[in-house]
């Protein structure tokens, strides 16, 4: 009857009624069971959520436009010094300057490989780093002057207009029998067939139901590099003459980067001629405009670096040579002393062709790493005002420094990158092809996945640029705090924790008094710590903390907002939760042990030092790592007492103006610019792993003396 | 030293036995300097409270007797904005009082199921994964979770309730955060209590036919009542006190009202996706810049930390006096 007291009748039920009731009881007791165990999920979910907002802000795209990209400074640079080598030629004719090769036996020079063809037999070939350029070694790149050649449509273009389908069929089912005529290197067979699957894909037909598309007529525009422009052209040409159709093609030749930015943003041309493949950046942008990038690699290109035949002493040089030959050496004796002295003549293509900037890229490089000190200086030089030269002569001669540092300078001062966008990782993978056009928008810009978490980020002080900014100094803050917070909390607590647990008896006013005041003074908010550090260590014994009376810092700018400040604050802080721990500790340790110990005589303190403390060290070490990590995760109290809000020096005495790790982690979060939130979670992920290695310290001490059995 | 003392003069006692051996206690210098230190460091702890307290109390009346401010007006003033001396505590303790509720309706429910979950519920193996994993939610630090409030809990608000009618600083986001931080807290003070109830009363209870929700809810939970309770008030002591991440996700400027009727128009003052400044946020808001000593400023935060001190202090006392007036002896 007590059983159910909400049954009217006051009856147990019984048959079909019993079992509903049974039922009934079952299912609620499962769904609570399910609720219990969902909210236990929900705080899990909380803390995974938590950590993956951190490393979602840590990794992700940024876009980064330069003031002068580093490839062209560096391109420019090298071009120059060719074009103003002495005794040199430049000719738009590579006609002209193979012909004058061939009659010079101590000229030196390079052009379009189809011209090295017709006049192979005035002309040497020499082999680059004992490579001689031939259709293997160029398809697989061994060749120093290999790149290459691509062009490009997408599967939309292909669905809509016949005219580009049909011609490109044309054109990779012949042009191998076109290439070395018009002056490059065919690719392999497996290549082309690739080339010609993926058009098989793209328009559902094959060579034998290609018919279905003529016929054709209308425009096929062609958009990009120049290099690649002369093999589409030709085949245009070719494809209107065997095949008899009415197409006509017209080529833009504006280089492969404006070509890739106006084929894919832009959306110009039908086909786009390209000398590099696209980046999987260019491909989002792309994409993210509605043309999904068709790649077919189409032809090889090779840049023949060549002497006369007559010449007798040269058949190999190396990429060093070269760049010797091109630019600083007068005579051939100056780039190795066994070849004749005899003045050097170079025959090169002029500036605006793509043949000399392809030699300059991959001979001199195009990241300033490659360059030689005296080029790094020559280029620094040349770019910044005088005024500035001789301020950074008189810092330290431009001579004396480093490459390292010279390329640091000169990105610092020439190149000047700019951060103009940052993503979060969510962002950097689930947008990519959004935010690929939207950086391919911005003139200049590059994107790349950056880590916020990075070793200079761990190693450079706090700046105004997001970009170079750093934790280190409010690392080290942090462990100066921690480590003058354990010095005062350690000994005292565990001083104060013998005392309550061995002589108090708990029964005199005082220890009453002990004892409700440290579980006080454990629920007490951590700000409050703070206000008593600000009124007590910096106010009052500000001629302490300041370290004005031991003769430290110039009294007129110190103030109490120093190191020792923090430290004690946070040691007065952590003080009740070691008290507690170690209490705990020495409370485990069995009554037998001191009683043996009193039995023989020992004094109380003897007791103390040689029997309870030695058993109860482990538990109180655990104790005092948790204290201490808390110390380190505190923010507010060191606020309050007052952190720098700015400095760049590393703390050296407990008498330093300081930051801390959490201060730094909530100045960069109280920014609004996305960027200072992607350092602050870099900071965080620094703070956890801290934390965590803290943490684990204290397991590990647990486990290695694990709890005796006594 | 003192050990060679005791073996000689028993040695001396020893050798003539006309002479009683003596067995009074000894002075032990050594011992009682100890001893004394030892005292003088268990009194650090009491000195720590008689400093907060007196800092407290002095530069709250050093505010309170200022001409510009007046007791009356600070206790029931509705505006709280220093540059114009006003200095009425309620904008501060409203924002304190809001987020704080907010936080306990997500940890009070939250912390007590896991707790019921963990106790009555979970296998040994699933304690063993579930406990630890809450135990590192308890060990991160809270300007973390002030970055995960801005960052996460704010954006999640905007998309629910529209951008529009959730301000990015506000008062639901950091209560929410601040109520997944107490979360371990509860919980585990919850869990000790519930198993602290000694099995006896489960098994008498599973023998006249209860479920093991009936048990859990209406025998061990009352049972655990009164640790269960220290728990919700020590978890609103510690929401009270919570800096961080109102600091950062709350607002930092206190919503002030021109007069009550504004106020209360509405329930105005109770809106949680409004920006509002807590007690705390605006201490350290304050003090973030070089405040000068001796200023209005220095000494109103002194006085709001006075306040605050006396608000978690009558918190914590109520605990343990509900733990000790209602703790059930089996």
């Amino acid at each position: 009857m007590a059983v159910n007291n909400k049954r009217p009748n006051g009856s147990f039920p019984e048959g079909d009624e019993f079992d509903r009731f049974v039922r009934r009881r079952q299912r609620v007791g499962k769904t609570w069971h399910g609720l219990f165990f969902a909210a236990t999920l929900v705080g899990i979910i909380a803390l995974a959520a938590l950590l993956i907002d951190v490393v979602d802000d840590t990794f992700g795209y940024v876009a980064i436009q330069s003031n002068i990209p580093e490839t062209t400074l560096v391109m420019e640079y090298n071009k120059v010094r060719m074009l103003n080598a002495p005794r040199t030629l430049a000719s738009e004719d590579d006609q002209l300057l193979a012909q004058n090769i061939g009659a010079r036996p101590t000229a030196i020079g390079f052009f379009g490989y189809r011209f090295y063809q017709k006049n192979a037999e005035s002309l040497t070939l020499l082999s680059v780093d004992g490579v001689q350029p031939d259709e293997q070694t160029v398809e697989s790149g061994e060749y120093l002057l290999a790149r290459p050649l691509f062009v490009y449509t997408s599967d939309a273009i292909i669905a809509e207009k016949n005219q580009v389908a049909a011609f490109l069929f044309y054109y990779l089912n012949n042009v191998n029998q076109q290439i070395r005529d018009i002056g490059y290197f065919p690719v392999s067979e497996d290549t082309l067939t690739q080339a010609q699957d993926a058009w098989a894909e793209a328009t559902g037909l094959t060579a034998s139901t290609v018919e279905n598309l003529y016929p054709v007529t209308g425009d096929v525009q062609a958009v990009g590099s120049s290099t690649v422009a002369p093999i589409t052209q030709q085949m245009a040409d070719e494809f209107a003459r065997t095949e008899g159709q009415n197409v006509t093609l017209t080529v833009n030749s504006i280089g492969t980067d404006a070509g890739i930015r106006a084929f894919c943003l832009d959306r110009e041309g039908d086909i786009l001629d390209a000398s590099r493949a696209m980046g999987a950046v260019d491909t989002d942008a792309c994409a993210a405009k509605g043309r999904q990038p068709l790649e077919f690699h189409i032809a090889n290109d090779g840049i023949p670096v060549v002497v006369s035949a007559e010449n007798d002493f040269l058949t190999a040089v190396t990429t060093d040579q070269l760049k010797q030959i091109f630019t600083t050496a007068d005579n051939w004796s100056d780039v190795d002393p066994s070849w004749p002295d005899r003045p050097i003549l170079h025959f090169i293509p002029s500036g605006d062709s793509g043949t000399l900037d392809f030699f300059v890229a991959n001979v001199f490089g195009t990241t300033l790493e490659e360059q030689d000190p005296a080029d790094l200086i020559a280029m620094l030089s040349a770019n910044i005002s005088s005024g500035r030269l001789r301020a950074l002569e008189a810092d330290i001669p431009l001579a004396n420094r480093t490459p390292e540092d010279l390329v640091a300078l000169i990105r610092a001062e020439v190149v000047k990158p700019q951060g103009v966008g940052s993503w979060t990782l969510f962002e950097s993978i689930f947008k990519r092809q959004e935010i690929a056009a939207e950086v391919a928008a911005i003139p200049g810009a590059e994107l790349k996945f950056y880590s916020w978490l990075n070793w200079n980020f761990l190693t450079s002080p706090q700046s105004t640029d997001p970009y170079k900014a750093g934790i280190n100094v409010a690392i080290w803050g942090s462990l100066w705090i921690t480590i003058i917070a354990f010095l005062f909390a350690v000994p005292i607590g565990v001083g104060a924790a013998i005392y309550l647990q061995e002589y108090s008896t708990g029964k005199s006013r005082f220890d009453q008094i002990v004892e409700t005041n440290i579980n006080n003074l454990a629920g007490v908010p951590s700000i409050i710590y703070g206000m008593l550090g600000l009124a007590v260590f910096v106010r009052i014994l500000a001629p302490i903390t300041s370290g004005a009376i031991f003769g430290y810092g110039d009294p007129s700018t110190t103030n109490g907002r120093t190191i020792l400040s923090g430290g004690l604050t946070l040691g007065v802080l952590i003080l009740p939760l070691v008290i507690i721990n170690a209490r705990e500790a020495i409370r485990a340790v069995p009554q037998a042990l001191r009683e043996a110990s009193f039995g023989l005589g020992a004094t109380r303190w003897q007791t103390i030092w040689n029997h309870v403390l030695p058993n109860a060290v482990p538990g109180i070490l655990t104790g005092v790592i948790l204290a201490v990590s808390r110390a380190f995760g505190e923010t507010a109290p060191l606020i309050v007492v007052g952190v720098a809000t700015f400095i760049v020096v590393q703390p050296d005495s407990p008498f330093s103006k300081f930051t801390s790790m959490t201060a730094q982690i909530y100045q960069w979060t109280s920014r609004p610019q996305a960027e200072f939130r992607h350092l602050a979670a870099a900071g965080i992920i620094a703070l956890l792993v801290l934390l965590l290695a803290l943490n684990a310290t204290a397991i590990i001490l647990r486990n290695r003396y694990a709890r005796r059995e006594y | 030293m003192e050990q060679q003392s005791v073996i000689s003069s028993a040695a001396g006692a020893w050798s003539d036995p006309t002479q009683p051996i003596d067995l009074h206690k000894r002075r032990r210098l050594g011992e009682s300097i100890i001893r004394v230190s030892l005292i003088a460091a268990a009194f650090v702890s009491v000195a720590t409270t008689i400093g907060i307290v007196l800092v407290l109390i002095f530069d709250a009346i050093k505010f309170l007797i200022r001409p510009e401010v007046s007791l009356w007006e600070f206790f029931t003033s509705t505006i709280w904005q220093p540059q114009i001396l006003q200095f009425g505590i309620f904008p501060l303790f409203n924002a304190t009082v809001l987020t704080s509720l907010i936080g306990m309706s997500v940890a009070l429910p939250i912390g007590l199921m896991i707790a019921i979950y963990l106790s009555e519920y979970a296998s040994a193996r699933a304690r063993g994964i579930l406990k630890p994993t809450l135990e590192i939610l308890a060990g991160i630090p809270t300007v973390v979770f002030g970055f995960f409030a801005l960052g996460f809990v704010t954006p999640l608000l905007q998309g629910i309730f529209g951008k529009n009618n959730v301000e990015i600083f506000n008062v639901a986001s950091a209560g929410l955060v601040i109520g997944i931080l107490i979360i371990p807290l509860v919980s585990s003070m919850s869990e000790d209590a519930l198993s602290a109830v000694p099995r006896s009363l489960r098994e008498a209870s599973y023998g006249i036919g209860a479920t093991r929700l009936e048990t859990a809810v209406r025998v061990v939970l009352p049972a655990a009542l009164s640790g269960i309770s220290a728990a919700v008030i020590v978890g609103i002591s510690r929401a009270v006190g919570e800096t961080m991440v109102v600091a950062i996700a709350a607002g930092a400027g206190p919503r002030n009202f021109a007069n009550w009727p504004e106020a209360l128009k509405g329930l105005n003052f109770l809106n949680p996706f409004k920006a509002a400044e807590t007690m705390t946020g605006h201490i350290v808001r304050i003090s973030g810049g070089d405040i000068s000593y001796d200023s209005i400023d220095y000494d109103s935060i002194f006085a709001i930390a006075f306040m605050l001190f006396i608000l978690t202090l009558i918190l914590n006392i109520i605990s343990r006096w509900v733990v000790r007036r209602f703790r059930q002896e089996y």
